[in-house]
């Protein structure tokens, strides 16, 4: 423990993994209670695992030095580690309630607190448990070019590196300087095992001191949100953050706050000499970690989304080696696909269409409207927005950029404005959003002679691109005359379309 | 309750059966179909079924572009082909161009990649931008596009130069390298004996989800900090001689490469795209550099852990 435990010396250190809180802290009193018996098992048996154990160290009948042996006290303090680690494993190995397992720890065996490691851990495992939980933002550290290097940087080269490089180490020394001096934090840096990511949650301690007796101190005062996370996608220039805010939980200006230092601090953390990061926006939120994988992760998916997802898998393009042809059969689409893709060198028959419904009626004689409606969706969706695919957007935001039609049926534009997708517009005034228009593109529309009205779509639901694929497949939406951003292919979750077309910012290069 | 189990891996045994004479029956079709005059065959002949003959024609047309499709494919490693943007707003009506490459390692065909460009100036034909792609961020597929496939940038009018050929070429050889690399490490792991084997499922509730801490040690407090340290070296060194690598871990490009021995020994290697170690360095558990294992370290990836173990 640090000596000067009573002294209230501002300084200028992180707070340890060790430092603990009272039990009946608010915060842990709030983590706890959340987890299920299965995950505080677990936790407790990671806790009292060796390499832990400096950072949670329980309560333990040597401890009882002050010889207030209670008479009331419900739970015996355990003779040694290795008993309590015993008790845990019979406590996993039957069955009972969650009540059992939290009682002991916060009354048993931690009474003496809770340390900050401990209460990190423990929060990350109901992120993990829940991974719905909260609202995440992706953004990107993009490279801010230099004029130097400009050409440097372009190179491909044998050695050269175009992600940012993360070094756990590095990173978190970076980064405590960058922050230290403007607030008291706990780090925790993490990789998951069952994900492909690092996870960092910052504790905010808004107070000059670093000790446990601050740290308790501050159960009293506001109640706003007190972590932030952070996710790193192994092998991607992505990162999402998040106010870890709990059910009912306001996130207030504090914590807004906050979380933008400790965001500002990140690219910085990453920045080299002659290789300086900065965070850029992807115009991506939701609250499904598996979505955020899936649009903005590692893998091949995050440019081919929507109906391009055919691309990904091998629905489109089989095993170079796999010449079987006839087991395909179970789904129309997929073969005509398959069959459609043609090597240049093949004969130069007509261009094969990817969901055109022209020739899904020319050869089924099997058409009635809704197998056909069935397979449009296929070709506009591709194998993505299934219902139950754990990859659902809950709320896409786009503004419609197209001029008023001047007279009813009179211009292409007319046609841009076609059913379904006026019919829940809604002009939203209130707090500012980044759809907001920027005073330059206002300028741009005045001086413009058609009128432009601001109106914005708002899909919202449990999974917007299943539902709509639905909405497809039962006629309500039109599955050929649909733009492509209702398939969700342009990956992101605020948008500006024009013409039916998504915009693209200037100087946004590819979202790779 | 036995009689169930019986039934059970009765039905299992069944199942398994017929999903085998499915792929079989699959599989010789697929050869009655490849044969070299069955179009020709099947051509002229009046028949009792006209259904029938025109189903069987269809089968073998498929099968045939099928065949030839894949041998171009196995071949030349990057083909292309063109599809239709089944978006109504899209530009250019939609066509679109597939450059799709194969990457085959150890004699199987392990994954295929595609890029698809559209061309958004109907003026300048043969102006490609990457539409949609299938390639993973830690290929520098932008980097590749911006050398290779340059946009026309203030001055509009001119067509930059284009080559197409050079971009697939230098993004197929990032992409087998990387998988080469991954393959390389994989080899790795399985030399030093770290192979991780995924658990069984029913061991997935007890995992721990939470992997290695990272800033474990970045905590203030120095003393408790080296006493910890010290008390995991007097426990490596009653285990005496075994000192054996713990954990081999490679980032997602496999450029940078973790080496743990069980004596609190570790390695930080840094892999070049082609496989060679560029730089290498390992401490000991009291942070001493150990030069002569780093020097050993360097060379080809492969035959790594003989050369650190030597």
């Amino acid at each position: 423990m640090a000596p000067n435990t009573k002294a209230s010396v501002p300084d200028y250190r992180n707070i340890p993994h060790a430092h603990r809180v009272p039990v009946n802290h608010r915060e842990v009193q709030r983590i706890f209670s959340k987890l299920s018996r299965q995950s505080l098992i677990s936790l407790a048996l990671q806790w009292l695992a060796k390499k832990n154990r400096d950072f949670c160290r329980p309560y333990l009948l040597g401890d009882n030095d002050a010889a207030e042996a209670d008479e009331d006290e419900q739970y015996t303090p355990a003779q040694s580690l290795d008993e309590l680690q015993e008790i845990y494993k019979q406590l996993a190995a039957r069955k009972g309630g969650k009540r059992e397992v939290q009682d002991r720890i916060l009354e048993g065996d931690w009474r003496t607190g809770i340390s900050m490691y401990q209460l990190a851990t423990a929060d990350i495992q109901y992120l993990l448990d829940h991974t719905n939980s909260l609202r995440w933002t992706a953004k990107r550290l993009a490279r801010i070019p230099n004029a130097k290097s400009a050409v440097l940087d372009m190179e491909v080269t044998n050695d050269s590196d175009h992600l940012p490089r993360f070094q756990a180490q590095t990173f978190m020394a970076n980064l405590a300087r960058e922050l230290t001096p403007l607030m008291k934090a706990h780090y925790l840096l993490t990789k998951i095992k069952t994900l492909p990511m690092t996870i960092l949650r910052v504790y905010m301690h808004d107070s000059p001191y670093s000790t446990e007796a601050s740290l308790a101190a501050e159960m009293g005062s506001s109640d706003s949100a007190k972590a932030v996370f952070f996710i790193w996608p192994n092998g991607s220039p992505f990162v999402y953050s998040s106010i870890a805010n709990h059910l009912g939980q306001g996130i207030g200006d504090d914590g807004r706050h906050l979380r933008d230092i400790v965001q500002q601090a990140i690219p910085k953390a990453f920045s080299r000499p002659s290789a300086r990061y900065q965070l850029a926006g992807t115009n991506f939120s939701t609250k499904s970690l598996e979505a955020l994988l899936n649009y903005r992760g590692s893998g091949k998916s995050n440019a081919a989304a929507g109906g391009w997802s055919v691309f990904q898998d091998h629905s489109f393009s089989q095993n170079a080696l796999d010449f079987i042809t006839s087991q395909n059969e179970k789904s129309s689409a997929r073969t005509q696909a398959t069959a459609g893709a043609q090597d240049n060198t093949s004969s130069a028959s007509a261009i094969p269409s990817m969901g055109r419904p022209t020739k899904h009626t020319l050869d089924s004689t099997q058409s009635s409207d809704s197998k056909r409606r069935r397979a449009v969706a296929e070709g506009r969706f591709g194998t993505s927005a299934l219902p139950g695919d754990g990859q659902g957007l809950e709320r896409i935001e786009v503004r419609i950029d197209d001029a008023f039609p001047q007279t009813p049926g009179g211009g292409p534009q007319a046609v841009d404005e076609s059913n379904a997708r006026t019919a829940n517009h809604d002009r939203r005034k209130g707090r500012p959003s980044i759809l907001d228009r920027s005073i330059a593109e206002v300028e741009e529309l005045e001086d413009g002679e058609a009128w432009v009205p601001d109106v914005r779509v708002v899909f919202q639901g449990p999974h917007v691109f299943a539902g709509i694929r639905q909405l497809v497949e039962q006629g309500v939406v039109d599955g050929e005359e649909m733009p492509g951003w209702m398939t969700g292919e342009a990956g992101v979750t605020v948008a500006a379309v024009k013409g039916g077309r998504i915009q693209t910012k200037k100087g946004h290069e590819l979202d790779v | 309750m036995a009689e169930m189990e019986i039934l059970d891996a009765d039905i299992t045994r069944i199942r398994a059966k017929i999903a085998a004479l499915h792929a079989h029956r699959a599989n010789l079709s697929t050869i009655l179909l490849s044969q070299p005059h069955l179009p020709s065959r099947l051509q002229p002949r009046p028949v009792l079924h006209e259904g029938n003959h025109r189903d069987a024609a269809a089968r073998a047309e498929v099968q045939l572009k099928r065949n030839t499709e894949n041998v171009y494919r196995a071949c030349a490693g990057i083909t292309s082909f063109k599809v239709k943007d089944p978006d109504p707003y899209a530009v250019d009506n939609g066509n679109v161009l597939g450059v799709r490459i194969e990457v085959s390692i150890g004699g199987r065909f392990i994954e295929t990649y595609s890029v698809l460009f559209n061309r958004q100036d109907t003026q300048s034909k043969h102006v490609l931008k990457i539409h949609k792609h299938t390639i993973p961020p830690c290929i520098p597929l932008q980097q590749l596009a911006n050398k290779w496939l340059p946009m026309s940038t203030k001055d509009a009018g001119v067509a930059p130069e284009q080559n197409l050929v050079r971009f697939g070429k230098s993004l197929r050889k990032e992409l087998v390298s990387w998988h080469l690399r991954l393959a390389a490490i994989r080899t790795l792991r399985a030399e030093a004996g770290v192979d991780e084997k995924p658990k069984p499922a029913t061991e997935e509730a007890q995992k721990p989800v939470i992997g290695i801490v990272l800033n474990a040690f970045v905590s203030d407090d120095e003393s408790e900090e080296e006493d910890e340290d010290a008390g995991e070296d007097t426990v490596q060194s009653r285990h005496g001689g075994s000192i054996r690598i713990a954990s081999i871990e490679a980032d997602a490009a496999a450029r940078e490469v973790l080496i743990t021995w069980t004596n609190q020994r570790i390695g930080v290697i840094k892999v070049a795209k082609d496989g060679t170690v560029e730089k290498a360095v390992v401490r000991g558990a009291d942070g001493t550099a150990q030069s002569a294992m780093s020097r050993a370290a360097l060379g080809r990836i492969e035959g790594l852990v003989q050369r650190l173990a030597a």
